[in-house]
């Protein structure tokens, strides 16, 4: 039994893309919606990823909620994550600094 | 260029999305003019000198720039190889090992814009993280999948 847990948690995580829905809901909770925009995939496949790591125990889905939110259920992954989240925190903040500088230089050519 | 990103793009890599409300040559010319470059590279509080930005562009060609904090002091460095170029939609970038950063392994950065017109669609993805080689970033992925199964095991 114990070994079949395993094996779900890591087939889990052995998808990019389930690794990389982990990492958003690693920012908090979010809906399939939300999920799904930074993919080039469908609707229906986030829903099939999200039941293999809701079936793997890596996330909760609310069972109220209409929309059914994914909240992350994995503290040990937290260091893999955290390491994703920095290097996008720089990028984000680069980006940021990027948009305000073609910003700028819009209104100066206004 | 496809508007596609195959799926495996997610694998490792940092994905960023974000739309600029400028034509896509402006936002080609903010990675590739070191003028433009030295505007707004380099995080909050650390400048990054014109003089310090050297942009050999071609492909083989050197993308360099050296934050430096004001009034002297820490210098840092990050340095990339040219590998893909296509004006004014395509930037491809290998950068350099960077071990006292704990990158041990390059990492690809490849900037896509894409014509919206008026505006740009900009897609950046960085990675891989961890790579595949050795390095901190693995150790650390490693040691979090090992104290996953440890928690799984009690």
């Amino acid at each position: 039994m114990l070994s079949d847990q395993l094996s779900l948690t890591f087939a889990a995580l052995a998808d990019p893309t389930r690794r990389a829905i982990l990492t958003r809901l690693a920012e908090g909770e979010a809906t399939v919606n939300e999920l799904a925009e930074p993919f080039p995939i469908s609707k229906p496949a986030i829903s099939r990823h999200l039941k293999v790591l809701e079936h793997a125990g890596l996330i909760i889905r609310s069972r109220q909620a209409q929309w059914r939110p994914s909240r992350m259920q994995a503290d040990p992954l937290d260091d893999a994550v955290e390491w994703m989240q920095s290097r996008k925190r720089t990028w984000e903040a680069r980006i940021d600094r990027l948009d305000a500088h073609l910003r700028h230089k819009g209104e100066q050519r206004e | 260029m496809s508007d596609s990103t195959p799926v495996t793009a997610a694998d490792q890599e940092v994905l960023i999305t974000r739309i600029f409300d400028v034509p896509r040559e402006q936002v080609f010319k903010a990675w590739t003019d070191p003028d433009e470059v030295a505007a707004w590279y380099g995080p909050e509080h650390m400048d990054v000198p014109r003089e310090k930005v050297r942009i050999d562009l071609r492909v083989g060609g050197r993308w360099e720039v050296t934050m430096v904090r004001p009034g002297g002091g820490a210098e840092f460095a990050i340095s990339y190889e040219i590998l893909e170029l296509v004006e004014p939609e395509l930037i491809v970038m290998r950068s350099d090992p960077m071990p006292e950063a704990g990158m041990h392994e390059p990492t690809v950065v490849r900037v896509e814009l894409h014509d919206h017109g008026a505006k740009t669609r900009m897609t950046l993805s960085d990675g891989p993280y961890p790579p595949a080689g050795r390095g901190d970033a693995e150790a650390g992925y490693n040691a979090a999948l090992e104290k996953l199964a440890t928690r799984l095991g009690r």
